[in-house]
């Protein structure tokens, strides 16, 4: 006989924190009892132990009733997704401009890619490069038939990888292209090795132009050992939702160590739902090596006097403890990376940019966990610049990968159909106008948004500004759009009415250029974003 | 009557609170045994075999100052063995077809009849800082070190590695101006407090300073001693070991009190710096070497940062500035009330 357990703990070991939920089912469904994290490295059990002691302190018979006891709880049955930081991929290729190509397509992988042709690195520095401890994968890849740029230098390129793979038995080789039929791969390489076969895998070559790149990446993505990696099951609880929620639902992740999108809509007739994802290292908060660039993108969205090189210490202390200094100017400083980071991560997923906007946005990772909800919804206005209206939630509880460590997708759609209220936390509406006239972009209104049942009856929408209209957590309401001239709210109109939902941020309206374009003086820059800032940072509370 | 101060729980003394000492981020002070690692570049030669017991002072490898790669036709490069990763030695009454002086150097790989070799000018002999054991040598890759020795942990190592007599030249929360630097310390890394900026960096490598143990220093002082590091590297006469051990992280910060306890029961020791993994190794020292009370905790970042206290217990989610919501916990600093700090921002000694 099995007993039907009715606790289980969801555990997400992150990089940067551990976070762990307690599920249990007092009832017919399963619910979210309480959710705890801390800094990576702490054992969930003492997070399951704290978090059952506060449950049996508030509730016993609840506690009783689902069998969770703080000696115990550590006993019951786990969903568990880990991160863990990305593997370094070496991209070679025999010209600047291939390996330019070969490198925009690893940059929508999770590798953390590092680059090298003939043009940039001499041979020693290349086989440097493959040798190093950290690369784990060597990607060399060219064109069928090779380009003139290409030729004079792919029998030494092949034969430099072939040395290395015959150097390195655990290094993972990707060859993209005919680099296995050339001389130099047969010299580099040598005789047959053991386990060649298994560590050696052949790509489609390169196109004279960027085209559709699933094969490649697919490769890439095999090459990766961890199926229990946090943002690869985040994907599959992001379809089982879609399919729970009958929406079209958008993931935005970023953590310490990359990021990840992903768009799903739900099945249709006999056709199960579907999801396009992109997981990069690129859309890392903080990346590794902070450079002057890094430093730029970040400071391009503080309002602080912060000089070059104070911002450089700042993120590489946010890199090395990015659990910590969370409040405050932390907090700011957090939320002006997290904006670069979805820059990064907006640059990286055009192709799911130009997708219509979906129903609901579900916000994701350590970036955001713990910022207030005003300045989540800011910062992805700021940096998601799709015009349309869409909800935003935040996985506050970070359930989404645990629950994608469920195999069977009825088991699984089955828990997130119980858990859909507790598992996200709506922050609020999010309504993004394109083509506001642009001699109409002053203070001066432009328009104006009525809300269904709003006992404060019309709000004025003022050119080139973002507001915050109060719509409670819960409350729906038809929130319809007039203005003098036609906008693009999913399309183009002057009058348009869409539904909208509270949160603890309420609606944001934004009329601001799309995309985005930010003063560039300095000063002018910065006054924009303070004036911004004031909506989702109170004055008193910085 | 009751009396309620009897019943009441202080903060600290639940399961909760004993327990939730534990959420806090551990930073493990010492680690023993070590196996540290030094790189080997292509073109390096390593001067120690795997199992070889090395003392300090004992030559390690060999680093060319002046790494390039040089084509050489096979015939002329397989006479000692020939294949990826082994030595090449100039054979004699050869003369290399681009002229370049390199006697020796590394098999990077073959093509189109050529070899590609890792050789350069001027090599550099790097010293084994502390006595161990060779457990690994992987051409072009590292020499993994064994040893016994005790570590104490930093964040990060610059250049290096070193080794000296360890000499504490400031207060844990000072910081080392260039005029400060004495000659009377050449030959010794120095423990320089907080923070230490790049004209007293190249004033202690210039008066023979082995090393710097340091709790932070920022970004743009960290290039600049690179920069200059890589200059004085390709300078003709090469430069004398030098290492900076980073404690802490980039904004300045004091030196942990435990670490500095160690620090002051090893002074006038010899001591090492070695990059990965980042510490400053001390030998025979670990029965010595005074460890931090349970429950102390620090403060890590935040307005208090740098602040030492002992754990009161947990406080539960708080408001903290900028409308955020924190797990926190209760801190005691001397005999004032407990302190409500945000978990993420403490840290306990292990």
């Amino acid at each position: 006989m099995t007993t039907v357990p009715r606790a289980l703990l969801a555990i997400d070991a992150g990089s940067a924190t551990t976070s762990v939920a307690l599920l249990g089912k007092p009832g017919s469904t399963w619910r979210l009892l309480g959710a705890l994290s801390a800094p990576a490295g702490t054992p969930a059990d003492v997070l399951a132990e704290i978090l059952a002691t506060r449950l049996v302190g508030a509730d016993l018979a609840l506690a009783d009733f689902v069998g969770v006891t703080p000696v115990g709880v550590s006993d019951l049955p786990r969903l568990e997704a880990v991160s863990r930081p990305p593997r370094t991929l070496a991209v070679l290729g025999a010209s600047r401009r291939a390996v330019g190509l070969l490198e925009a397509v690893a940059a929508r992988t999770p590798w953390r890619v590092r680059a090298a042709s003939p043009e940039s690195h001499d041979p020693r520095e290349m086989t440097e490069l493959a040798l190093r401890p950290d690369v784990a994968a060597v990607l060399v890849g060219a064109g069928d038939p090779p380009g003139p740029d290409e030729r004079g230098w792919l029998d030494d390129l092949a034969g430099l990888v072939g040395a290395v793979a015959r150097r390195r038995p655990d290094l993972q080789v990707v060859l993209a292209g005919p680099i296995g039929a050339r001389d130099g791969w047969a010299e580099g390489f040598g005789g047959p090795i053991e386990g060649a076969g298994e560590r050696v895998s052949l790509a489609p070559a390169l196109g004279l132009r960027s085209g559709p790149d699933e094969p490649l990446r697919e490769i890439l993505e095999r090459l990766l050992p961890d199926t229990a990696d946090s943002r690869h099951l985040s994907v599959r609880t992001l379809l089982s939702l879609a399919d729970a929620l009958d929406r079209r639902l958008e993931l935005l992740d970023v953590g310490i160590d990359g990021g990840l999108r992903a768009m799903a809509s739900p099945g249709v007739g006999e056709q199960g739902p579907v999801a396009v994802a992109v997981r990069t290292a690129q859309a890392a908060l903080v990346p590794p090596e902070i450079d002057d660039a890094t430093v730029d993108s970040v400071l391009a969205w503080t309002t602080g006097s912060l000089d070059r090189h104070r911002m450089g210490d700042r993120l590489m202390d946010l890199r090395a403890q990015p659990w910590a200094d969370a409040s405050g100017e932390g907090a700011r400083l957090r939320l002006a990376a997290a904006r670069a980071a979805l820059r990064r991560l907006a640059a990286s997923s055009q192709d799911i940019g130009a997708m219509a906007s979906p129903d609901l946005t579900i916000i994701a990772g350590g970036a955001f966990a713990v910022a207030p909800p005003r300045a989540v919804a800011l910062a992805i206005a700021d940096t998601i610049r799709r015009p349309g209206a869409t909800q935003l939630a935040i996985d506050h509880a970070r359930l989404l990968g645990p629950i994608g460590s469920i195999d069977d997708p009825d088991e699984r759609r089955d828990l997130i159909a119980d858990l859909a209220d507790d598992l996200l936390a709506p922050i609020g509406s999010l309504l993004v106008v394109g083509s506001v006239p642009t001699t109409r972009r002053s203070a001066a209104r432009v328009g104006r948004l009525t809300l269904d049942g709003d006992r404060h009856g019309r709000h004025d929408l003022a050119g080139g500004e973002v507001s915050f209209i109060e719509l409670s957590p819960g409350d729906t309401a038809l929130a319809t759009l007039e203005f003098r001239d036609a906008v693009r709210i999913g399309h183009r109109a002057r009058r348009v009415a869409v539904p909208v939902s509270g949160g603890v941020a309420g609606l944001a309206v934004d009329l601001r250029d799309v995309p985005l374009r930010l003063p560039d003086r300095r000063d002018r820059r910065r006054a924009a974003l303070a004036a911004w800032g004031e909506l989702a940072w109170p004055g008193d509370e910085r | 009557m009751t009396e309620p101060a009897a019943t009441a729980t202080a903060p600290g003394d639940s399961a909760v609170d004993r327990i939730g000492l534990a959420l806090l981020a551990t930073r493990t002070l010492v680690e023993s045994p070590i196996d540290a690692v030094f790189g080997l570049h292509p073109g390096d030669r390593a001067l120690v075999k795997a199992g070889e017991a090395v003392g300090r002072g004992q030559p390690l490898l060999e680093h060319y100052r002046d790494p390039r790669t040089i084509v050489v036709p096979t015939e002329g490069a397989e006479e000692g063995g020939g294949a990826p990763g082994d030595r090449w030695v100039e054979p004699p009454g050869h003369k290399s077809p681009e002229g370049e002086q390199t006697s020796s150097g590394e098999l990077l790989f073959r093509s189109g009849g050529k070899w590609r070799i890792a050789g350069g000018d001027r090599p550099d002999v790097i010293e084994a800082p502390f006595a161990g054991v060779v457990s690994d040598v992987r051409p072009g890759s590292g020499i993994t070190f064994h040893t016994t020795a005790s570590g104490i942990l930093g964040r990060t190592v610059l250049a290096g590695p070193t080794w000296g007599r360890l000499q504490i030249v400031t207060d844990a929360d000072g910081e080392l101006r260039a005029q400060h630097v004495d000659v009377g310390a050449a030959g010794s890394i120095i423990v320089a407090g907080a923070r230490i900026d790049a004209e007293a960096l190249t004033r202690a490598r210039a008066v023979g300073i082995r090393g710097v143990v340091v709790a932070a220093l920022g970004i743009k002082e960290q290039r600049d001693f690179l920069a200059s590091e890589r200059r004085g590297r390709a300078a003709v006469h090469g430069l004398p070991p030098f290492g900076i051990l980073v404690l802490e992280g980039a904004a300045r910060r004091a030196i942990p009190s435990p670490i500095m306890d160690m620090f002051r029961a090893l002074e006038g020791g010899m001591a090492a710096i070695v990059g990965s993994p980042a510490a400053l190794i001390v030998e025979d020292a670990a029965d010595h070497l005074p460890r931090p009370a349970a429950d102390l905790v620090r403060v890590r970042s935040g307005p208090l940062a740098g602040a030492e206290g002992t754990w009161a217990g947990l406080a539960g989610p708080r408001r903290f500035p900028a409308g955020v919501v924190l797990e926190a916990a209760f801190v005691r600093f001397g005999g004032r009330p407990p302190v409500a700090i945000p978990i993420g921002d403490l840290e306990r000694f292990a």
